[in-house]
């Protein structure tokens, strides 16, 4: 018997709007289908009325956990175009910028992991400690969420002694906070045991469906826009890119977490080779006709911005492709043959940021006759499952 | 492999079905290709060079074409091969059957551009809302927006 | 005095609603989490954020609608049971901040449904909302 399910487009735990239509047969999903379009807002046709500059305040408006991406890899995009090379203080802010972010947006994905696996003070520990890095966000930008710090030529604003001796003290909290975390995750089988073998997605799954950034690493892929196409200061950095051969959701917990690591030694070694000089320098205000293709390794993987110029202040083309969008039909392929009770643990995985796919997808009742079930229910049946797990199972353990 | 050689090696191996192939930026090669060669060319770079990942495919409204650009990558250069089309009868191949994960880029350019795009395998509309009138296209560049009256709260 | 009571409780524990119009960029959502936790911790209020629309008093709206979204909002809205309020939090909401003039969004949430307090900010500080909760609360009683 079959039936057919679709959750969203309001759902209480993704707080985003898609909707996820699902042919279940018995527990098992058959074929799962996603609908978008309720969150798309038209930024491309917006960011042609609007002049370059006024374009950073909208790409920084994609995305509110990874406003930085957007804003660099536009901003970098059109520095290209407009053949401008950025100080390089400016560039060091930039990339410290762009790793806070990802150890909080990386931070909050652990705690949302944690709750969608039934740990919910774990989600609580994450979140707390992610007060950190956005206390850290707020000296050196004075936002929370838009940093505002990108602009044509560097940054807009400079990070003095003061602030690097606060951010080198606090970086050592979150060391030590991370540390806990990882032999508290290592330490709690329910949690390793949840995670593993769940949403797998093979290594040739994962390159024909294009998915980018921990989705694919996860599955052995080692691409990383910082290592293959280095931007900003990269090049000079030293870093290793994270990957695992386990192709399920531990995997990408993995990832991350190695990640957020690697993120830790980047702002260190940054914050004690922060080069002298100016901060920005000065940039034209009309852009040659030209074209670019921009990449940016996001916290989500590979962020894509194409800009075409036509001489005048306003952009002739923006297009904008978030990392999420590149990860659907991947998430499409792991849900298939999953569990029903699997769905919001391999939703969380990719770590769905909708409205940055859409700039231009929530879980719903039921439409045209069906069983209606709500996110809290299945995060219960997800739970109720994860009871059954045989947890003396040997062959599972935290790799770390 | 450099970008340089990728690059002699692309002129050499596609002679046949490419044009103004070109290094343009670092890291960065341009080429232009026919409609109806597009998949052979994709299919070539994919088992030849292993640029398999499509990072995005972007649509221009030029006035008279279309212009549509495949961005593709693997770990050392990314590959831009573009395709025009013309305005009155827009078509364009499905890459699908090469790169399965370009199904989601192929409905968005349906949607905004209007572009027909033959033999998709999932053609229903992705991104714009259900009452859309038929036949509007956001993206081109003709098509204006007039923003509606806004009804103000306690009315002024 | 029945009703005396379910007043009374009513404004010393709102159930808050947390809708996502679509439209929006996410950082207001994260900053309403924010509020919730340990840091900023708005349950102190007696505030619990809850699932389903049907448990609600109060109903926090982020974002700009988009058109696809604008009936889900209203089914949304007409769900939660009266006396409601509506809360339109960060500048989408408000005014559709960057959004206005996009072909796929309302200019902010009250072009469709009625608003009683307005949060300022892109995005608003957890604090502010903390404020404008308080505010309405102290307008309720």
């Amino acid at each position: 018997m079959e039936y057919k399910v679709s959750l969203g487009p309001q759902h209480p735990a993704l707080h985003e709007a898609i909707s996820l239509r699902m042919t279940l047969d018995g527990e098992v999903i058959r074929d799962a289908d996603l609908k978008l379009g309720y969150s798309h807002r038209g930024i491309e046709k917006l960011a042609e009325e609007r002049s370059y500059i006024q374009n950073i305040y909208l790409t920084e408006r994609i995305c509110g956990i990874c406003s930085h991406s957007h804003t660099t890899c536009f901003t970098q995009g059109v520095e290209q175009l407009m053949e401008l090379v950025p100080a390089r203080r400016g560039l060091y802010i930039r990339t410290l910028i762009a790793e806070l972010e990802r150890v909080h947006s990386h931070l909050l994905w652990l705690g949302v992991a944690g709750q969608e696996s039934g740990f919910e003070s774990f989600f609580m520990y994450t979140w707390r400690d992610r007060e950190v890095v956005l206390d850290i966000l707020e000296w050196i930008s004075g936002n929370r969420v838009h940093y505002a710090m990108n602009t044509f030529g560097g940054v807009r604003r400079d990070v003095d002694e003061l602030q690097k001796k606060k951010i080198l003290d606090s970086l050592g909290l979150l060391k030590k906070r991370t540390d806990y975390y990882l032999n508290l995750a290592a330490s709690e089988p329910t949690f390793v045991g949840r995670l593993a073998g769940v949403g797998k997605l093979s290594r040739q799954q994962a390159i024909d469906l294009c998915a980018v950034g921990p989705t694919l690493r996860a599955s052995g892929v080692p691409m990383d826009v910082r290592k293959d196409d280095p931007y900003a200061v990269y090049d000079e950095i030293p870093f290793e890119v994270s990957t695992a051969d386990s192709c399920d959701v531990l995997g990408r917990a993995v990832v991350r977490v190695k990640e957020l690591i690697q993120s830790y030694h980047i702002i260190e070694y940054i914050l004690n080779n922060l080069p002298a000089g100016p901060f920005k320098v000065k940039a034209p205000r009309k852009v040659k006709p030209n074209e670019v293709y921009s990449r940016y390794e996001a916290p989500r993987g590979e962020n894509v911005h194409y800009i075409r110029s036509n001489g005048s202040e306003k952009p002739e083309r923006l297009k904008v492709r978030a990392p999420t969008l590149a990860n659907y039909p991947a998430t499409i392929a792991m849900l298939k043959n999953g569990f029903i009770a699997d769905i919001p643990l391999i939703f969380a995985a990719i770590d769905p940021c909708i409205c940055c796919a859409e700039r231009l997808v929530q879980l719903d009742d039921v439409r045209g006759g069906g069983r209606v079930l709500r996110f809290s229910e299945l995060r219960a049946m997800a739970n109720e499952r994860a009871k059954k797990i045989d947890y003396t199972k040997k062959d599972i353990a935290w790799p770390f | 492999m450099n970008p340089e050689t990728i690059l002699a090696k692309i002129q050499g191996d596609l002679a046949a079905c490419i044009q103004d192939a070109a290094l343009v930026a670092p890291r960065r090669i341009q080429l232009k290709a026919r409609p109806e060669q597009l998949t052979a060319v994709l299919a070539r770079l994919k088992e030849t060079f292993g640029i398999a990942h499509l990072g995005t495919i972007s649509g221009v409204d030029l006035g008279e074409n279309f212009e549509v650009i495949y961005h593709l990558s693997n770990a050392d250069v990314t590959v831009s091969v573009r395709i025009l089309t013309p305005r009155r009868d827009p078509r364009i191949p499905s890459v699908c059957p090469v790169i399965p994960g370009a199904i989601l880029y192929e409905r968005e350019l349906q949607d905004m551009f209007g572009l027909v795009v033959e033999n998709i395998p999932d053609p229903r509309p992705m991104l714009l809302c259900d009452d859309w009138p038929e036949g509007q296209f956001p993206l081109r560049k003709d098509w204006k927006f007039e923003r509606p009256a806004e009804i103000i709260p306690g009315g002024k | 005095m029945i009703e005396r009571l379910v007043h009374w409780s009513r404004v010393k524990s709102p159930w808050v609603l947390h809708l996502n119009a679509g439209g929006g960029c996410n950082g207001c959502d994260i900053e309403i989490l924010a509020a919730l936790m340990p840091r900023f911790d708005l349950e102190r209020f007696g505030v619990q954020l809850k699932g389903t629309p049907r448990h609600a008093d109060v109903m926090i709206c982020t974002g700009a609608i988009t058109l696809q979204n604008r009936d889900r909002v209203l089914r949304v809205y007409e769900q939660v049971p009266e006396p409601k309020f509506g809360v339109a939090a960060g500048a989408c909401a408000r005014a559709g901040c960057v959004y206005r003039g996009s072909y796929h969004t309302l200019v902010g949430i009250d072009q469709l449904l009625p608003v009683n307090a307005y949060v300022p900010g892109c995005p608003f500080r957890p604090a502010a909302l903390i404020d404008a909760v308080v505010k309405l609360l102290n307008s309720v009683k």
